[in-house]
């Protein structure tokens, strides 16, 4: 049944789709391929729907969070979106502290769902919003910071939601690639899937930003999520906004689906394990991959128009994931 | 033997403003032992004194996380790309 009470109870079950075009090989008594776990057709179009519910979910069990409460939290976007929709239905304020050179789209979306954004320099990245959110926590100490790099329901959303959707839906799951950023997708389902699929293999797209992005004054400044643990991980690939933007547009030609950059960089990473494997003409793989959001958002960075090289110009300095 | 490596903004101060230099070795560590030795204290930037990778340094060959791939002793062919990036924040 697809009917739901509010909006917030139609979060996840998302669809997997397969590519026919786009793997290795489909139809063939080894098939090697790639299936899609449709995740912008979550509430507010993102992967980060699950995390920002479960984080305030479980923060309202704790009692941090009560009725009329400010949440704070470092975010380049998506998360942000996802919080602000969940806090506007269930009536909290909240502030974002977003790096300036993210998209448009996402100021106005946070705008629009009644968010404040506080902007930290471009130079720096996110690095720079953890900082300066964590500042502000000492400053506003009323106001209540989820941590999505450090908070353990991030990751469990994936472990209760999006690892046993997958394997529900794909019992002969060999593979499993998504991004890396707060690391809670893969940490939570990766957990899960390791524990139900032996010999599974969990692997991770990292975005390759400008250099702006890795403006540290020195390399103590550098910053590894609380989350993280690589022994989760079975490999992991930095994928540059050429690639990311390449895969991006071959989703849309080949298979019809129209996906952010960051998942262009999942593609990418998805498509280098896919044909590694299918070297083996006897080998087989399901390799499930995140679709991360839709395009919607990074339309105005002109990442689907023009050259990839002129796109890719475009997109130096600007956080993409 | 050639290896392209790709030098982080904040490690150029080793390399004379270079972005990317050449280096040879067959395994990691060799190769960033001949790095340090044409780029005096780089590898102390990279590698802590118990000699395991800096855990705020992320090293690639050929776009892999060199963690998975054996870390210092992952092996080079000619022709492979290095890249040393700092640990930054994603999300």
């Amino acid at each position: 049944m697809a009917r739901y009470d509010s909006l917030i109870d139609a979060l996840g079950n998302t669809p997997l789709v397969g590519l026919p075009r786009l793997s290795p090989r489909w139809d063939a008594e080894h098939p090697v391929r790639l299936w899609a776990k449709l995740e912008d057709r979550n509430p507010t179009g993102s992967i980060k729907d699950r995390a920002a519910l479960k984080m305030i979910e479980q923060a309202e069990r704790d009692g941090l969070l009560t009725p009329g409460c400010t949440i704070l939290e470092p975010t380049s976007g998506n998360t942000g979106i996802s919080l602000a929709m969940v806090a506007k239905l269930k009536g909290y304020g909240l502030v974002c502290v977003m790096p300036e050179n993210t998209s448009v789209e996402r100021r106005q979306l946070l705008e629009m769902f009644g968010a404040r954004i506080i902007s930290s320099p471009a130079a720096g990245g996110s690095n720079q919003a953890v900082a300066m959110a964590k500042e502000l926590a000492k400053q506003y100490p009323d106001w209540v910071m989820l941590y999505q790099y450090g908070n353990p329901a991030n990751a469990q959303a994936h472990y209760e939601g999006t690892g046993p959707e997958l394997l529900r839906d794909l019992p002969a799951i060999t593979h499993f690639v998504a991004g890396l950023g707060t690391t809670g997708t893969l940490m939570g389902t990766g957990r899960y899937l390791r524990e139900n699929v032996p010999a599974i293999q969990i692997i991770a797209a990292e975005p390759r930003y400008g250099e702006i992005v890795y403006g540290l004054r020195n390399i103590d400044e550098g910053f590894v999520p609380e989350l993280y643990d690589d022994t989760v991980l079975t490999s992991r690939f930095s994928v540059t906004s050429y690639d990311a933007l390449r895969r991006t547009r071959d989703l849309i030609e080949h298979e019809g689906i129209f996906a952010g950059i960051s998942t262009g960089a999942i593609l990418h990473a998805a498509l280098s394990i896919g044909d590694r494997v299918a070297k083996d003409e006897t080998a087989t793989a399901d390799i499930a991959f995140v679709v991360a959001d839709g395009g919607w958002k990074y339309l105005s960075t002109g990442a689907y128009s023009g050259s990839l090289q002129q796109a890719a110009e475009l997109l130096e300095g600007q956080l993409w994931a | 033997m050639a290896i392209e490596v790709k030098i982080p903004t904040i490690l150029r101060t080793y390399t004379g403003g270079e972005k990317s230099v050449a280096a040879n070795g067959a395994t990691l560590i060799a190769l960033i032992d001949d790095l340090d030795a044409n780029f005096t204290g780089l590898k102390g930037r990279l590698i802590t004194e118990d000699g395991s990778l800096h855990r705020f340094v992320n090293i690639y060959v050929n776009d892999e996380d060199v963690r998975f791939t054996g870390s210092l002793d992952t092996q080079l062919s000619d022709g492979d790309a290095v890249t040393i990036l700092p640990a930054v924040a994603g999300g």
